[in-house]
């Protein structure tokens, strides 16, 4: 990992260097180093093309098939739009719902739409919403969220601009879901290689394994974008995406995974580091069905025994939070639960000599070999083996981990981020991976879905969130940083990207 | 090949997923079927000239591998050709001179540059150029292709240069002791005594004869050149072929993986051929007998 002095102290200190990069990168096309000095001065360049480099290239430019979180950050809120949308701040915002209207029993939700146009000049109508609802819910859908959407039982277009939907039961996080799901022209037929959605920007090149362009949407209905069009630049290797940055091939990075890299980007009047918080927690699962760790003492004892403040620190440099719990404080139930289960070895041996292993005992962490996984693996290892307890660390690879941990459910603990937002459902699923089954926290949780208000709802999942912390049904050991680095030039990035959601309309380029 | 690379369906869901979705998944991919009746689909594809879609971007794999030889196919044929024009002055050289300091230090530097991995050397070309001297792209390619070639061919500088360092290094090796053993033959002696120069006998005999074992090696060479690319194209962030194969790996998308593979194997046949087919047009010897691999083979 290279790690130089600012780029920019150097190019003023080799003049000539400014001369032959400068002829040589306008034969490139390319833009050369940020121009210096430019930063806070000058008027938005509403014709700038920003240039994103990512490291999350959607598989499939169609969410129902599994294009992961990559097309959410390149497509949601950009080339299509749903019914609602997510803010930066995790609220709900209607959208292409002009109105809504819901039923006493919250089971029948009418939506009046907005007038809104797709890229192919079809009008939004209530059959596009129908057929997009559908096909969300549909069998051969592999969608994030279709588990949370087949709530609905039925899609009425009452007329061209009125939609009804009818609910098995009632939803209270109904719209929020809505806010992921596309609203495609029910004309458009494959969606894996084109696009027909209402948003800000249509898709104008797609190359895979190199990039996305997109460009403004003159029929847009909405406020047109406030630069001249996006091109997300994708890179396989976070070093070539680093030097990426630093060359000014790209405008700004949406996620830096590295920690080591960032003093790379500390020099202020060059780079503009953006901390946001992320819906990202990297925990300890144990399987909570077998042995020791069917047993909340065991569970409690590990989590007690390891110095969570320590292991972020190292490994995101005092970045990033610690969090008791699933919930991060970005979610309406968030309580600060770090101390439900404090840093304290002589409390984990005490706990442990409780349960009966006053001796310790072995177990096997199966981590996969992405990230900083390794790392926490071992630091894991070392603090368990001060309380007496052995961890064999077995590295696996994402296909491994599926099928055994995430399918057949063969494993003692193992290391994973969990990137979703209002995720703490997973524990009233007994048979997730972890199999946390408690009966009250499965009632708490279904009745918060059905509740009538938002306040009741909190309160519901309050207690389950409450609960699986003092079981320590995982060991939650923090939420990731989310990391975002753009040149000086660059304004208006959006701070948070929950669950990967990146709206680009806001960013702005100042003329150079 | 399905089986190396594991579930392709474990790439496409996230932690949520129902076992349900699983098997729509697995269903709509078509790898729920017996493994025999995947594979008579897939050579029945093949026969009809078809590498099938991607089991990720459902993008046709042809088109693909088609649209990634426009970095892969240059890469290759100038980081070969730089390799070359490296390798056959300063192995000969080496040779020539193979009794002198510089001649021993000649040999000493290719034994060297052809023992750095080629991911290193084009992290320090990216420092040196792109970063502090600002002078190259640290990677990347433009996104018209060729529409511009300045740009494109700017954008393979450095690749280039990678991995025709490291392969011309092995190059040149191979070089210096093909004349070396051409230099020490009496025929040279028996030429110089019939009055000619040193330069000419060098060309009319020396040439001939060393070149043989050269070509052998210089398709291998080329058909290494061509996986150099694939980790090349990593450090440079190029969207070729390499990087093709690796996220094809990486996203246990069995149709990309195996359309880059058929479609390398049957270039390195290819290579393989015609190097066969010079071989007998150059060496009369050869041209007589009917495994004329045999002597390329052993000299390699």
């Amino acid at each position: 990992m290279p790690r130089r002095t600012s780029p920019r102290s150097l190019a003023l200190a080799v003049p000539s260097l400014i001369a032959i990069a400068a002829l040589t990168a306008c034969a490139g096309g390319q833009s050369a180093a940020p121009s210096a000095g430019s930063a806070g001065a000058g008027s938005a360049d509403p014709d700038a093309v920003i240039t994103i480099g990512s490291e999350n290239e959607p598989t499939s430019l169609d969410q129902i098939f599994g294009g992961s979180s990559g097309v959410t950050e390149a497509f949601t809120g950009n080339v299509y739009e749903g019914l609602f949308r997510i803010t930066d701040d995790a609220e709900v915002e209607p959208l292409l719902a002009a109105t809504t209207d819901v039923s006493e029993d919250g089971l029948d939700y009418t939506f009046t739409l907005q007038d809104a146009e797709f890229h192919s000049g079809d009008p939004v109508t209530a059959q596009d919403v129908k057929y997009s609802l559908d096909r969300f819910i549909s069998e051969q859908s592999i969608a994030a969220r279709k588990r949370q959407l087949s709530v609905i039982e039925s899609v009425t277009a009452v007329d061209d601009s009125t939609v009804a939907v009818r609910l098995k039961s009632p939803s209270i996080s109904f719209t929020y879901n809505l806010g992921y799901v596309w609203i495609v022209n029910d004309t458009a037929g494959d969606l894996t290689a084109a696009e027909d959605g209402s948003g800000p920007y249509t898709l104008t090149d797609y190359r895979k394994g190199d990039s996305i362009s997109l460009e403004p949407f003159d029929g847009y209905w909405g406020d047109a974008p406030a630069n001249g069009g996006v091109v997300y630049q994708y890179y396989a290797d976070p070093t070539a995406l680093d030097n990426a940055l630093l060359t000014g091939a790209v405008d700004l990075v949406t996620g830096q995974s590295t920690p080591d890299a960032l003093p790379q980007f500390s020099d202020e009047n060059s780079f503009t580091i953006i901390e946001g918080t992320s819906t990202t927690k990297n925990l300890l699962a144990f399987n909570d069905r077998v042995a020791p760790f069917d047993n909340v003492s065991v569970r409690k004892a590990i989590y007690s025994a390891i110095d969570r403040e320590k292991l972020l620190d190292s490994i995101w440099d005092g970045r990033g939070e610690l969090v008791g719990s699933m919930v991060p404080p970005s979610e309406p139930w968030y309580i600060d639960l770090v101390d439900e289960n404090p840093y304290d070895p002589e409390l984990a041996e005490s706990l442990l000599a409780e349960a009966g292993y006053a001796d310790g005992f072995s177990f096997t962490i199966d981590t996969p070999d992405s990230g900083v996984q390794s790392t926490v693996a071992e630091f894991l290892k070392s603090e368990l083996a001060k309380v007496g307890i052995t961890v064999d660390i077995r590295i696996i690879t994402d296909d491994e981990w599926y099928q055994k941990v995430y399918t057949e459910h063969d494993f003692q603990a193992t290391l994973q981020t969990h990137v979703n937002d209002r995720d703490i459902n997973f524990y009233a699923n007994p048979d997730f991976y972890w199999g946390y089954d408690n009966a009250d926290v499965q009632t708490w949780l279904a009745e918060a879905e059905a509740a009538a208000s938002t306040d009741e709802q909190t309160e519901l999942v309050k207690k389950a969130n409450q609960k699986i912390a003092e079981d320590a049904a995982s060991a939650w050991l923090y939420l990731e940083p989310q990391l975002r680095i753009s040149t000086a030039e660059i304004t208006g990035v959006p701070q948070n990207g929950l669950n990967s959601l990146f709206y680009v309309s806001g960013i702005e380029k100042v003329a150079s | 090949m399905l089986r190396v690379l594991g579930n392709p369906v474990y790439a496409l869901i996230s932690v949520g997923a129902t076992e349900e979705d699983i098997a729509a998944a697995a269903a709509r991919l078509g790898v729920d079927r017996p493994l025999p009746v995947q594979f008579l689909d897939y050579v029945g594809q093949l026969l009809r000239l078809d590498l099938g879609r991607s089991f990720t971007s459902n993008l046709s794999v042809g088109d693909e591998v088609l649209r990634r030889l426009n970095v892969t196919l240059p890469l290759t044929l100038l980081s070969f050709a730089l390799s070359v024009l490296i390798a056959i002055p300063a192995g000969f050289l080496a040779a020539w001179k193979a009794r002198t300091w510089y001649g021993t230090a000649f040999s000493a530097l290719t034994q060297l540059a052809g023992a750095i991995p080629v991911f290193w050397v084009g992290i320090l070309l990216v420092t040196v150029f792109a970063l502090r001297a600002r002078i190259l792209p640290a990677g990347g390619f433009p996104r018209t292709d060729w529409e511009d070639p300045q740009a494109a061919l700017r954008a393979l500088v450095l690749p280039v240069l990678t991995i025709a360092i490291v392969s011309g290094s092995e190059l040149a090796r191979y070089v210096r002791s093909a004349s070396l053993d051409v230099l020490g033959q009496t025929y040279l002696r028996t030429a110089r005594a019939t009055g000619q120069s040193f330069a000419g006998a060098l060309l009319r005999h020396g040439l001939r004869n060393g070149i043989v074992p050269v070509i052998s090696v210089l398709a291998i060479q080329l058909s290494t050149t061509f996986v150099g690319a694939v980790i090349v194209e990593n450090v440079f962030a190029l969207p070729g072929l390499g990087d093709m194969l690796l996220v094809g790996i990486r996203e246990q998308d069995f149709p990309s993986v195996q359309g880059v593979l058929l479609f390398s194997t049957a270039l390195v046949l290819l290579l393989g051929f015609v190097a066969d087919v010079l071989q007998r047009i150059l060496d009369p010897r050869i041209r007589g007998t009917l495994s004329g691999n045999h002597r390329s083979r052993a000299a390699a």
